[in-house]
């Protein structure tokens, strides 16, 4: 079984990651997932390719540290949280969180803070490559 | 001697993802960042948080020690 909190170079699976949150508890009632793309176009440009860059040992340690707090807050069963780095195409998978709750709304309100407290806690940087030139990306609030 | 690692768009300011720099007997976090403001200063306009040795750190009057590695960081942005 691979790790629940990983940072990656290449792409992730849906389907064995939920299989792996699936087979940690059979009193999951509801998993939500979140998946991350590469988007072809921002800020009025296309857009070819995402590099990420990422500190990586403290990264993980701050995404390890989030699904045991969402585990925590959510009472949830398990959770898991994947994120790519190094070069992704656009149209790519980027990020993936999952978590399983005995009921739905739980799962879906851990699933919606882990996302939003990654992009806040996790020292991930993106730089979008496009036809014109490279930039590193302002965060959005 | 302090190792400084920086990352993304810092990195590409500095122009190098690690300096080091000379360790002194009391030397604190904001003496180390003042020493590369002065040197990087288009780095430092982005920086906003800083680590010691893996964890965030937000007093900047915090001791360093001989081995200590630092790492000044710009606003995140994965996901």
């Amino acid at each position: 079984m691979r790790d629940p909190v990983r940072l990656q170079q290449e792409d992730f699976s849906l389907d064995e990651e939920v299989a792996a949150l699936r087979a940690s508890s059979k009193r999951m009632g509801g998993i939500a997932t979140f998946i991350g793309c590469a988007r072809d176009f921002s800020e009025g440009r296309k857009v070819t390719q995402i590099s990420f860059d990422a500190y990586g040992s403290m990264a993980l340690a701050e995404m390890n540290k989030l699904r045991d707090e969402a585990i925590a807050k959510f009472a949830l069963l398990d959770a898991r949280i994947v994120h790519r780095v190094g070069m992704v195409r656009a149209g790519e998978q980027i990020v993936f969180i999952a978590a399983g709750a005995e009921h739905r709304a739980p799962a879906l309100q851990a699933c919606h803070w882990l996302i939003d407290e990654l992009k806040q806690r996790v020292p991930i940087w993106k730089k979008e490559i496009t036809p014109q030139g490279e930039a590193w990306v302002t965060p959005h609030p | 001697m302090i190792r400084v690692q920086f990352f993304g768009p810092v990195a590409e300011r500095v122009g190098a993802c690690e300096v080091q720099v000379a360790f002194k007997a009391g030397m604190r976090l904001q003496d180390v960042r003042e020493q590369l403001k002065t040197k990087y200063p288009a780095a430092f306009e982005i920086v906003c948080f800083a680590a010691v040795n893996g964890e965030h750190v937000r007093d900047m009057s915090l001791p360093l020690q001989e081995g200590s590695e630092v790492v000044f960081m710009s606003k995140f942005s994965g996901g």
